[in-house]
């Protein structure tokens, strides 16, 4: 306190600007997934969207389509999928509600 | 509820389009500079006023934190206050439930403009619950929204920044993350 104090008094600055240092608790927090581009096939995206409880994930096409904004970060698409881990990502707001719609491209049929 | 009142352009007309049109692009330039100007009037301090429309409350615990030690929202120039009044943020948490159709509308016409309608949660985003008898399933049917914050809960960091983003004092990221790993 008396550190801050004098630090104020010398500096004219009694705050700090955000963020002021990267905080330790975040790395716990829970994060939206990630996906491997390419490695899940659509059968297998079609399976991620039904165990989707929030109806984040879904197929369009050869596009599996991840909306950022209804996921709720349950993990089940992680453990379902090796090509699915956690992002790291949760500071996500945004302007516009599309910005939070993501495609991956799915596993070329061709190639199966 | 009429949001031609709204000095605010409705939130469409300010999201960044890719257009060649010089129309839009004026209008791009207006929103832009309107948005300036906001950002330096609710720059230094901003009150913000929260709506539960059907919740279930964690979203508020975590704005509840916000007031925190560790989080200290004070220190940025952002207060809470009980009346609409006196707010220029909206902080809307819940799938907007229908039973909150009148009390959703007077809070925001008592609220004075510029004013900007913050979505929180997978819920006010449309995620969890779809639109039926009983919900619209998003903040968006009912309200202008500015600044949509994702999480279930958000973390106040994700509060934060969305509030930041809210005032133009962060810029969003989220726009240019594709959420692909490598590997």
């Amino acid at each position: 306190m008396t550190l801050w104090f004098l630090r104020g008094l010398s500096r004219g600055v009694v705050t700090t600007r955000y963020p002021a240092r990267p905080d330790q608790a975040t790395a716990l927090l829970p994060t939206p997934p990630a996906f491997r581009p390419g490695a899940i096939g659509p059968e297998e995206a079609d399976q991620l969207a039904a165990l989707c409880p929030s109806r984040a994930l879904k197929r369009e096409g050869a596009e599996l389509v991840f909306d950022a904004g209804a996921c709720t970060a349950c993990g089940r698409c992680e453990q379902a999928s090796p090509a699915v881990r956690e992002s790291g990502h949760f500071e996500l707001a945004a302007t516009s509600r599309r910005d939070l719609v993501k495609r991956i491209p799915l596993k070329p049929e061709a190639g199966r | 509820m009429n949001k031609d009142q709204d000095p605010l352009p409705p939130a469409s007309t300010r999201d960044p389009m890719p257009s060649g049109e010089p129309a839009e692009a004026a209008i791009q330039d207006a929103a832009g500079e309107l948005r300036h100007r906001i950002a330096s009037q609710f720059g230094r301090s901003l009150h913000i006023r929260t709506l539960d429309t059907g919740s279930c409350a964690v979203c508020e615990q975590e704005i509840r934190l916000l007031t925190a030690p560790h989080y200290d929202l004070h220190r940025l120039g952002f207060f809470f206050t009980p009346a609409p009044r006196h707010a220029d943020l909206l902080l809307v948490t819940g799938p907007m439930i229908r039973a909150f159709d009148v009390a959703a509308r007077k809070t925001y016409e008592a609220m004075p403009g510029p004013k900007i309608v913050v979505a929180t949660g997978a819920c006010a985003l449309g995620g969890v619950y779809q639109a039926d008898a009983f919900v619209h399933g998003s903040v968006g049917e009912v309200l202008p929204v500015d600044v949509w914050i994702p999480g279930c809960p958000p973390s106040p960091f994700a509060l934060l920044q969305g509030l930041l983003v809210a005032v133009g004092r962060l810029y969003e990221k989220v726009s240019s993350l594709p959420f692909e790993v490598a590997g």
